[in-house]
């Protein structure tokens, strides 16, 4: 019961459901002052939405909440702000339009109508000091900054806070070696306030190196918490994947054919310089980078949806013009993108509709569309990707995140000629169990002639999945390593900080 | 040469002004000393456009800066307008806190209908639209109901100093006190933060709710004023027909620097747009064309920076210049 | 004045917003609890529900049953329904409506009159190519370069109503023949109207079930990015969705200057409003996407109906943009019941 007592904020059997998906299920786990908390667990977990709740973003289905010794609702960020609670959430939550004085100040409850006061430039600028952005003129508009800059500016809000429980999702993602160094002094300094610190992540040198003690969430569901110093890497790893490392990725294929497609030279103004990259029939070739690397612009050109790239791309020896859709999809390159809800899937139409929205063509005589092939069609497209079939007409948005990926991919795949299938960031938000499925979809699609290309900035998944590994960092290639040359901290090293 | 000019031409804050001031200077040049166009007459006649519309726009240009579109100001403009004739044939004051009261209503209602069922503003001001403009028609039963006292229409008119008149001043008021508002208060920061990126600003801890549903009623507020002013001045409430008040509205706020998909623009810079909409205007009558042509005008205003405001628009410059230009297709 | 949807609160005077019993969140909370379809299955019910009151508001309603109002209500749901099937294609792809429709089939109809000299059917075809054009023209606008479709077609709004006052000078067009006798009349019982009325919705209906074109707006409408992704050409495909909004909506100005045998730019007014009504009371929601001919049918009806109804029971037709207003208003808000969450 002293553990109890002694937390600032505890919940006890969280739960949370987005349409017929579970989310969490019955979480609990308590924070204490003066301590960094971890919170792990791969992609599709449920460690954001654990906080999100904690912050008031979103609302709980079940489980109470209990801060400072009283059970609190806390049904919006308002309320969570008046607990003294403070979220950096992973997606960034600063206004582009604004200056960097305003993001800071913005939503603050204490802060008085007439707001452009000296004293509040003065803690803002002490609070960018606090994270190395001290020489950052506070008018700059935040379009302005690059993405690391941004993420230390959503720092410095939370700074200004002056929260009880400061909660951070992934803050590392973007950030160089140096300002990770200055966040983990910031935050050590704090906890010495006294201050109940939350902090979620996937790499797990960093649970190592600063926090107090670690919660693993598996699929939604509490696996356990250890104190950092009672367990080690592997046993953490064991807890997040409930298996080991081999069982989740299939195996790797053993033909690599013919060249299928040469880019040289691809350039988006900006984001790319110079890339090139062969892809043979039959293997995986995965780009591996982080925010801002380039990896994602390469695959959108390739797929002809950036207006500014150019490049000379051959596929079966036939030259692609880039920035057009259909002229890359007839030269059989298909994208299936991280964001599905924005741009892969249809939501409010029915999932045997989606799966064969690529393929009205074929199915199509005199303008009118043959309904009764495509239904059949669909149906196949199904089977092959596991989706229940007694699922066909409902709403795409029904499905859960690893279904609609599956649905993603089933609308992709089934053509004879060989072609090539660009993924970015294939598993995002799809749960443990899917994740395996979907692999093993995307092995046997290559085992059919065909290539896949995919981006990830999950460096387990890159590693288990890759015949061909292509590292990335500010728009060019650092390394290429084909399986097995290359590990883990290869790889890292090579998407942070490369030599020269 | 050029680069400079696109510089200055590039500062979003700075565009609105230098629209206006091309719009003064083709005046002046057009004028050539004569005094025909370039007068203190013009000036006025200037400001009473501004005050015509100038406040619809400002209530619309504010909906699109938190990322919404107040279909309705049209509605409401009608709606107060003829409330405030209907009730305040004795007492012009009543009149005018009856017909306040009707916009403030409308915007809020709305607000709340849009918030709380997170509905999109367009459908619902459509509805909106729909049911105050149809609500004028049957309190004024579709005809023109004359407003009797012809001192209140005189007073708001009457010249001051030659340039301004009492429904102008007024319209100025309410725009600087909006921009000082805006500027010193942190609700400009919270409005701007909602139409730049709404999830953002709630998760940071902006009431979002209570921002969009403040810019509704604020929006029905001044179309309703705007409405007041303009038939106490004509002495006489008729329904307000959609083209004539959207039109021009969304063209000033646009040319002040309010962008369609939210985020971008302030009150000082549609009072800019609502200026070189007036002047152009002006100078057109002053020429002597037919009213109708001021509808070709702004028509065609509107479709020039609907375009120039698209979102697309540099990504097909892009590729037509990256393939070719007219070379190719 | 009994209000519709015998279920709903009746506002007071002065407030659009007719307060919707359904929209009490704890209905709306319990109704989010339930699974997708359960709520989709509730709001269907509901609109059921709704449709038999109005049904059964009209059948009470003194001089319904006679002919003469059936071929008015008739009359009234083809020549809106014209102008809904237009409409319905435009908010299928996602760009809500068009503000400019009704002062094309105006324009249309004068185009129509006055080419009456070069014979009927190429009158017609004439007044078709205009609409088509204009509205086409907005289309690959909003298509291509993504600009808002409310303010394009509040700008071609004014340029169209601008420019017919100036060639026209404000006077009515009167036509040169008797030739557009062929569009007035009754064919074997059945008024023209409604026989053309019925053509266009099969023809539509076609399209957007049938076609791949219909079936690529669905997809636009649904989601115009995930649409790009899957190879769709969105510009082309928007293009074509105004087009046919134009020639649809001008199907209907033919019909009503051969009714009236003279045009001027007041005749389509109101046309767009009814059109969007006929669209959203049908059931397509109003950020595109899933959605029919059919349904707009049956949206068309129920608008006519209720016009129809109001001037039996005495009512100005003053009243008709505030009904249409409240309906608009109640029905964007039940369709939260059956969707969102």
């Amino acid at each position: 019961m002293t553990e109890r007592d002694s937390s600032i904020l505890s919940v006890a059997g969280a739960t949370k459901r987005f349409g017929s998906v579970e989310v969490l299920k019955n979480v609990s786990l308590a924070i204490r002052r003066g301590e960094i908390h971890a919170i792990c667990g791969e992609n599709g977990a449920g460690k954001s939405t654990l906080v999100k709740i904690l912050a008031g973003i979103y609302s709980a289905d079940g489980g109470t909440v209990v801060v400072d010794g009283e059970v609190r609702e806390i049904r919006n960020p308002q309320q969570a702000q008046a607990l003294g609670i403070a979220l950096v959430a992973q997606e960034l939550s600063l206004a582009p339009a604004l200056s960097v004085f305003d993001n800071i100040w913005l939503g603050n409850r204490t802060v008085p109508l007439f707001h452009r006061r000296d004293d509040l430039r003065e803690r803002a600028r002490r609070a960018l000091g606090q994270v190395g952005l001290g020489d950052l003129p506070l008018d700059t508009q935040v379009v302005r900054l690059g993405i690391g800059q941004r993420q230390l500016v959503e720092i410095a809000r939370m700074l200004t806070r002056e929260a009880q429980v400061l909660i951070l999702d992934e803050p590392t993602a973007t950030l160089s070696d140096a300002e990770i160094e200055r966040i983990f002094a910031a935050l050590r300094a704090l906890k010495k306030e006294g201050k109940a610190i939350v902090y979620i992540t996937h790499r797990l040198g960093e649970v190592f190196e600063i926090c107090d003690c670690v919660t693993v969430l598996r699929n939604g569901e509490l696996v356990g918490t250890r104190r950092t110093a009672e367990v080690d890497r592997i046993g953490l790893m064991e807890m997040m994947l409930g298996r080991t490392l081999g069982e989740m990725y299939p195996e790797r294929g053993v033909h690599r054919g013919e060249p299928l497609m040469r880019v040289r030279g691809l350039q988006v103004p900006g984001a790319v310089g110079q890339f090139d990259l062969i892809a043979e029939s039959g293997s995986i070739i995965c780009l591996a980078g982080q925010i801002g690397s380039g990896a994602t612009e390469v695959l959108r050109a390739l797929a002809g949806l950036l207006a500014n790239a150019t490049g000379a791309v051959e596929v079966a020896g036939r030259r692609v013009t880039l920035r057009s859709v259909p002229r890359s999809r007839a030269a059989r390159m298909q994208f299936i993108s991280e964001d599905r809800a924005g741009e892969g899937i249809f939501l409010d139409l029915r999932v045997d509709e989606n799966l064969v929205a690529t393929r009205l063509a074929e199915h199509t005589r005199l303008g009118l569309v043959q309904r009764r092939r495509l239904r059949e069609t669909a149906r196949r497209l199904a089977a092959a990707v596991g989706i229940d079939t007694a699922r066909m007409r409902s709403r795409a948005r029904e499905l859960s995140g690893g279904n609609q990926q599956k649905l993603a991919f089933g609308r992709s795949i089934g053509r004879a000629a060989p072609g090539i299938m660009l993924m970015n960031e294939p598993t995002r938000g799809v749960d443990v169990g899917a994740r395996a499925e979907i692999y093993r979809i995307m092995r046997e699609f290559c085992a059919h002639g065909h290539a896949l290309v995919m981006a990830s900035s999950d460096l387990e998944e890159v590693l288990g999945m890759a015949d061909v590994i292509v590292t990335m960092y500010r728009g060019r290639q650092v390394g290429r390593y084909v399986r097995g040359h290359a590990g883990m901290r290869q790889v890292l090293a090579d998407i942070t900080h490369p030599a020269a | 040469m050029t680069r400079r000019w696109a510089d200055r031409l590039l500062r979003a804050k700075v565009r609105p002004f230098t629209i206006l001031g091309g719009a003064v200077l083709v005046l002046a040049l057009m004028d050539r000393g004569t005094g025909y166009f370039f007068s203190v007459g013009t000036a006025f006649s200037m400001l009473q456009l501004f005050a015509t519309f100038g406040l619809v726009a400002l209530g619309l240009g504010l909906s699109m800066l938190v990322g919404e579109f107040d279909l309705s100001v049209a509605g409401i403009m009608s709606l107060g307008g003829c409330v405030a004739v209907l009730t305040g044939a004795h007492h012009p004051s009543l009149g005018l806190a009856c017909g306040l009261a009707a916009g403030l209503a409308s915007g809020f209602v709305q607000g709340l209908i849009m918030t709380w069922l997170r509905l999109s503003s367009v459908a619902v001001t459509l509805g909106g639209l729909l049911t105050l403009q149809g609500l004028t028609y049957v309190l004024t039963d579709n005809r023109t109901i004359s407003y009797p006292s012809m001192e209140v229409a005189l007073g708001l008119n009457a010249p001051i100093l030659g340039l301004l008149s009492l429904r102008s001043a007024v319209a100025i008021a309410v725009f600087v006190v909006t921009a000082a508002a805006m500027a010193w208060t942190h609700i400009g920061r919270d409005v701007v933060a909602c139409g730049s990126d709404r999830r953002a600003a709630m998760t940071a801890g902006v009431n979002t709710d209570r921002v969009v549903i403040g810019v509704f009623t604020v929006s029905g507020l001044m179309s309703a004023l705007g409405g007041v002013l303009l038939d106490y001045s004509l002495g006489a409430a008729s329904p307000v027909a959609l083209a004539d008040v959207l039109a021009p509205a969304v063209a000033a706020a646009i040319i002040g620097g309010i962008s369609v998909v939210g985020g971008r623009g302030h009150p000082l810079g549609i009072a800019a747009g609502v200026l070189t909409l007036a002047i152009l205007r002006s100078g057109l009558s002053a020429i002597g064309v037919s009213p109708h042509v001021h509808d070709i005008v702004t028509g065609a205003i509107l479709l020039a920076v609907a375009v120039l405001d698209a979102p697309d628009l540099a990504r097909r410059i892009i590729a037509f210049r990256l393939s070719g230009g007219w070379r190719h297709s | 004045m009994r209000s519709i949807k015998p279920d709903r609160i009746r506002s007071r005077v002065g407030k659009g917003a007719g307060v919707c019993v359904f929209a009490h969140p704890a209905i709306l909370s319990s109704g989010m609890l339930l699974g997708g379809s359960i709520r989709r299955r509730l709001a269907l019910g509901v609109r059921l529900v709704c449709l038999a009151g109005l049904a059964a508001w009209a059948l009470l309603t003194p001089g319904f049953m006679t002919p003469l109002s059936i071929f008015s209500l008739l009359t009234t749901v083809s020549l809106i329904g014209c102008v809904a099937v237009g409409m319905t294609f435009i908010t299928l792809t996602g760009n809500i409506m068009s503000l400019a429709l009704g002062a094309t089939l105006s324009a249309a109809a004068m185009v129509f009159l006055a080419s009456l000299s070069l014979g009927t059917g190429t009158a017609f075809l004439l007044a078709l190519l205009f609409g088509t054009v204009i509205t086409g023209l907005q289309g690959a606008i909003v298509g291509w370069f993504r600009a808002n479709p409310l303010l394009v077609s509040i700008a071609a709004l004014g340029l169209i109503i601008g420019a017919a006052e100036v060639l026209t000078g404000g006077t009515r067009v009167y036509p040169a023949t008797r030739g557009f006798a062929a569009f007035k009349g009754r064919i074997a019982g059945i008024p023209v109207e409604v026989l053309v009325f019925f053509a266009t919705v099969i023809l539509g209906q076609l399209i957007v079930s049938w076609t791949r074109i219909g079936r690529a707006m669905q997809m636009t409408g649904s989601n115009p990015r995930a649409a790009e992704v899957a190879g769709i050409k969105v510009p082309h495909i928007v293009t074509v969705a105004y087009l046919l909004a134009g020639a649809f909506a001008c199907v209907s100005g033919v019909l009503l200057a051969a009714r009236y045998g003279s045009g001027d730019m007041e005749l389509g007014s109101g046309y767009d409003y009814g059109a969007i009504a006929a669209v959203l009371v049908g059931g397509t929601a109003i950020q595109g996407g899933a959605g029919s001919v059919l349904r707009t049918l049956v949206g068309a009806t129920v608008i006519a109906a209720v016009q129809v109804c109001l001037l039996l029971r005495g009512f100005s037709d003053q009243l008709q943009y505030f009904i249409t207003g409240l309906i608009v208003l109640g029905v964007v808000m039940l369709h939260t019941l059956g969707e969102r969450a």
